[in-house]
């Protein structure tokens, strides 16, 4: 199906969902062509190449709406139907809405005309080229699981209010999970990723080399200590423990559903004045740059908290209006799904101190690369086990440290973190420094 | 469609898996009064397998003529080959086994067709408002039905040709409460294999409501744990976690193979004499678990499975390719989620056999401890066996009494040395992880369960100093 056509598609199930009894709707058109390679146990196994078109379908009978989606072309017009049999038989809502079709202006560079020729064959020949890296740097490392794909997504998107929007993008995303074996020892699962929208940028030996690096580093784990002091978390970490939270509480339908804590504390301070949090779905190059969002809404780049002030939640059409806000653009989801919310290219911006710095001002402490545990955005209780970890002693890092626990709460965290790294990493569609927590309750096995 | 696909595969010039399956999934959220979600999804195509110089390939379409199909076939075997040149280790092939022909209907008195979506929505807007209008301090309310009913015609070149019909309902409810700016969180889930009065069969919806209510209320006044070493009774939920996170995963063979601790291990005492746990396609001891598959996506008819019996390790989980580099028959456990996805090894209902003790009996016999009840938001469990949990309600255990009740419980530790400190299990079973998804590259309707079982494990709390 040319892009076109899907467009044209769209426009056609617009109209015959307002012909059979809609008062407004909106569909959604998405190809994904895509091939992909993974490797298990240090070899390679099943490569994968996959074409499907999708349509969702939003029916709106006044305040009501019904969501339909369907991957059989032939099937479009009785998605519509059940699209508006869906809306009609739920109750009204005066907040459900189509956004108004405001221009999108394109995005460069989203596109990698190399990708249309990227065949299996071409990911299988870079997942072994992953392989070969990793046995070349250590034998005691295993790949448990790793995988390389490519990706070509169309999408469109057409509404009763005239928007009809199409976009193309490329994207190659690469990870692993590897653990490192040395006789009966194992050391702990360590996770790694990598991702880019051009063939020529693919870069699949820096994921290596870190996961090797960070799994052999865990191999020789000794007991830890339980103390209460501070620890450093690595991008992953910061990834693991604070975000999840953070995109609760910016959340602005769960804002309205009044889970947040907050929900009424823009323009107050909710972090220390070093922190920054940005949104920017224009961003070159990133994971999750488009022009526009699941709703057609443009995305543009948005400060959500500045110097440790809440400046903005993440809002769509739906949220925009029963809060009588700006519309962020930030709707999420595909042609199988509602719109949610969601973010685009998140980060928190660089602090002034190095990694080297942060560790040296701790006496006791540790620093955690990953986390494995519960964090609750309710309450901002978080607690679980470190994964590897190094207890940090007179500001150096002394050993590995296995069956050690971390229990906290993010919200006191963000008030007292006393350190951000100004060096970032990318974990998937995020910019994260090192960060610095103090207080955390740290217990030993 | 099963005779199209018969004589694809027929004709096909190396061994092929051609799987059809089409799935209607409905979904209806209500949060605050409000119907966040009414939604139907439709996915229909066909998955194509194929082994080739050693390796698989695999292709999925969603044009189901003749030329569509086979144009999927000519795609997964170049895939195969491709992977076959750079492959180092090949599979020797596919065990040999009765394959699954005929037809496999659903098993229920109620089927979810004969009730309507606005019965469905009209209950979720119940269960929702009795929560919100039922204490001052629960601030937040949902109830969410979600339903998958799926039909799949799985045919091999080697034999394979079954029709199998299969619905999944599940119904989750949400209560928050806050006080003086501490919120808590209680979730209520079901879920089976099955129909609409088989749903509902372990408790009704309005006491799910209940019991939410009055956790999230009771939540605000708990405090929290000491961390540390402490005995516990984990309920049938947690033992149901404890054998598909911490130990489930661990004998899948294709993670054997990679070198989870399990490795080596066939015959070995790794748990207490008291601990025999199995994986099974049916759903034993009680009917309609949701991991229920009575034929895989290999075409393999479900087993039962002894994975530790009286402590001995003793089977893993296998597929086909895994059963072959075995030498062992495949127990059933390749399971694909849609139709674009490959079949991969997964349990299907994990669980611990039910022993002799009466549950009152665990109690009586044990000193200070916790009594630990449900999964809470999230955990992890890694190929060494390391686990941890979060547990959604906890009590303290006082001389064999439950007294006070903590909150912000995690549990951790080794599963087989967990495991091996089993000094007791209760005589009582049921199913509960209906309403969830194990996640491996894609997701699938497991489920997990037993009896209550008393152990050793630790803690996680707070640190004074």
């Amino acid at each position: 199906m040319t892009s076109h056509s899907l467009l044209d598609r769209c426009r056609e199930a617009v109209s015959l969902a307002c012909r059979l009894g809609a008062s407004a709707a909106e569909v959604f058109g998405q190809t994904v062509d895509s091939v992909n390679s993974t490797v298990e146990k240090n070899d390679l196994q099943i490569s994968k190449s996959q074409f499907e078109t999708a349509f969702g379908i939003r029916a709106f009978v006044g305040g009501r709406v019904g969501f339909t989606s369907t991957n059989n072309v032939e099937q479009i017009q009785s998605a519509c139907r059940d699209a508006v049999a869906l809306a009609k038989a739920s109750p009204e809502d005066p907040h459900n809405v189509l956004p108004e079709a405001v221009p999108a202006p394109p995005i460069n560079n989203l596109y990698d005309s190399a990708a249309e020729t990227f065949a299996a064959a071409d990911a299988v020949q870079r997942m072994a080229d992953m392989l070969s890296l990793a046995e070349s740097i250590d034998r005691r490392v295993i790949l448990n699981d790793a995988w390389f794909g490519a990706v070509v997504r169309e999408v469109t998107i057409a509404n009763s209010s005239g928007l009809a929007l199409w976009e193309r993008g490329s994207l190659f995303t690469y990870g692993v999970i590897a653990t490192a074996r040395e006789g009966a020892r194992v050391s702990s699962f360590d996770f790694q990723f990598g991702a880019t929208r051009t063939v020529a940028q693919i870069d699949v030996d820096t994921p290596i080399r870190r996961v090797c690096e960070n799994a052999l580093a865990s191999l020789g784990a000794e007991r830890g200590e339980s103390f209460r002091g501070p620890v450093l978390l690595s991008p992953n970490a910061v990834s693991e423990i604070l975000i999840g939270t953070l995109l609760f509480q910016l959340n602005a339908r769960d804002n309205l559903r009044g889970r947040t804590r907050w929900k009424d504390a823009l323009g107050s301070h909710v972090a220390v004045p070093e922190l920054t949090l940005t949104d920017d779905g224009r961003l070159p190059g990133g994971v999750a740059t488009a022009s526009f969002d699941r709703e057609g809404v443009p995305h543009r780049p948005l400060t959500l908290i500045r110097d440790g002030v809440l400046t903005s939640l993440l809002h769509n059409t739906y949220t925009a209006h029963a809060t009588r806000s700006k519309n962020t653009g930030h709707a999420l989801g595909s042609a199988r799904s509602v719109p949610s919310i969601g973010p685009t290219n998140l980060a928190i911006l660089p602090g002034n101190a190095s990694v080297d710095d942060l560790l040296s001002d701790m006496q006791r402490g540790l620093l955690v690369r990953r986390f494995s545990g519960n964090v609750d955005p309710i309450s901002g209780d978080f607690s679980g086990a470190v994964k590897a970890a190094h207890l940090i002693e007179r500001g150096r890092l002394t050993h590995a440290v296995s069956g050690t626990l971390i229990a906290g709460n993010v919200f006191d965290a963000l008030k007292s973190l006393s350190g951000i790294s100004e060096s970032r990493e990318h974990v998937y569609n995020l910019t994260l420094p090192y960060v610095r927590l103090e207080n955390v309750s740290v217990t030993a096995d | 469609m099963q005779s199209l696909l018969g004589e694809i595969a027929a004709a096909a010039s190396s061994w092929v898996e051609l799987r059809y399956h089409a799935r209607r999934s409905k979904r209806l959220v209500v949060r605050n009064g409000k119907v966040e979600e009414s939604s139907s999804i439709d996915l229909i195509g066909v998955g194509v397998r194929s082994f080739v110089g050693g390796a698989f390939g695999f292709a999925s379409t969603t044009d189901l003529s003749r030329a569509g199909i086979e144009r999927a076939v000519g795609i997964a075997q170049n895939t195969a080959a491709a992977t076959a040149r750079a492959k180092r280790n090949r599979s020797t092939g596919l065990a040999v086994v009765d394959l699954a022909r005929g037809t496999f209907p659903l098993q229920t008195d109620d089927p979810l067709e004969n009730h309507s979506l606005e019965e469905k929505l009209e209950l979720v807007l119940k269960i929702d408002a009795q929560i919100r209008s039922s204490n001052d301090c629960v601030v937040s309310s949902e109830a969410t039905y979600a339903e998958m009913l799926d039909e799949k015609v799985i045919v091999t070149s080697d034999g394979a040709s079954a029709h199998i019909f299969d619905a999944k309902p599940a119904l989750r409810v949400l209560a928050i409460a806050e006080r003086d700016g501490d919120q808590t969180r209680a979730l209520e889930t079901l879920g089976v294999t099955g129909g609409w009065s088989e749903l509902f069969a372990p408790r009704a919806p309005e006491e799910m409501a209940e019991r939410v209510i009055r956790l999230a209320v009771d939540q605000l006044s708990a405090k929290r744990p000491t961390g540390g070493v402490a005995q516990v009774i984990l309920d049938p939920e947690l033992v149901g976690v404890l054998s598909h996170e911490a130990i489930g995963h661990t004998v899948e063979a294709d993670f054997v193979l990679g070198g989870a601790i399990t490795a080596g291990k066939l015959g070995v005492q790794i748990a207490s004499e008291l601990v025999t746990m199995c994986d099974s396609g049916a759903s034993e001891h009680v009917p309609h678990a949701v991991g229920e598959t009575l034929v895989d996506d290999e075409g393999v008819p479900a087993a039962r499975t002894v994975i530790i019996e009286d402590g001995v390790l003793r089977s893993y989980l296998h597929n086909r390719e895994t059963a072959a580099h075995f030498a062992v028959p495949p127990t059933g456990n390749a399971r694909a989620y849609t139709y674009s996805d490959e079949p991969l090894v997964r349990m299907t209902n994990t669980y611990i056999e039910p022993g002799e003790t009466k549950l009152e009996d665990l109690f009586a016999s044990m000193g200070d401890g916790y009594y630990l009840r449900g999964f809470g938001a999230s955990g992890q469990a890694d190929s060494n066996a390391e686990f941890m949990f979060g547990v959604r309600e906890a009590w303290r255990v006082h001389d064999g009494r439950i007294t006070e009740r903590v909150r912000g419980v995690t549990i951790s530790g080794n599963a087989f040395e967990t495991l091996l400190s089993v000094d007791a299990v209760s005589d009582d079973f049921r199913w509960e992880q209906g309403a969830g998804y194990c996640g491996k590259g894609q997701p699938a309707k497991v489920d997990g369960g037993g009896p209550h079982v008393r152990c050793t494990l630790m803690i996680g709390g707070e640190q004074s100093d």
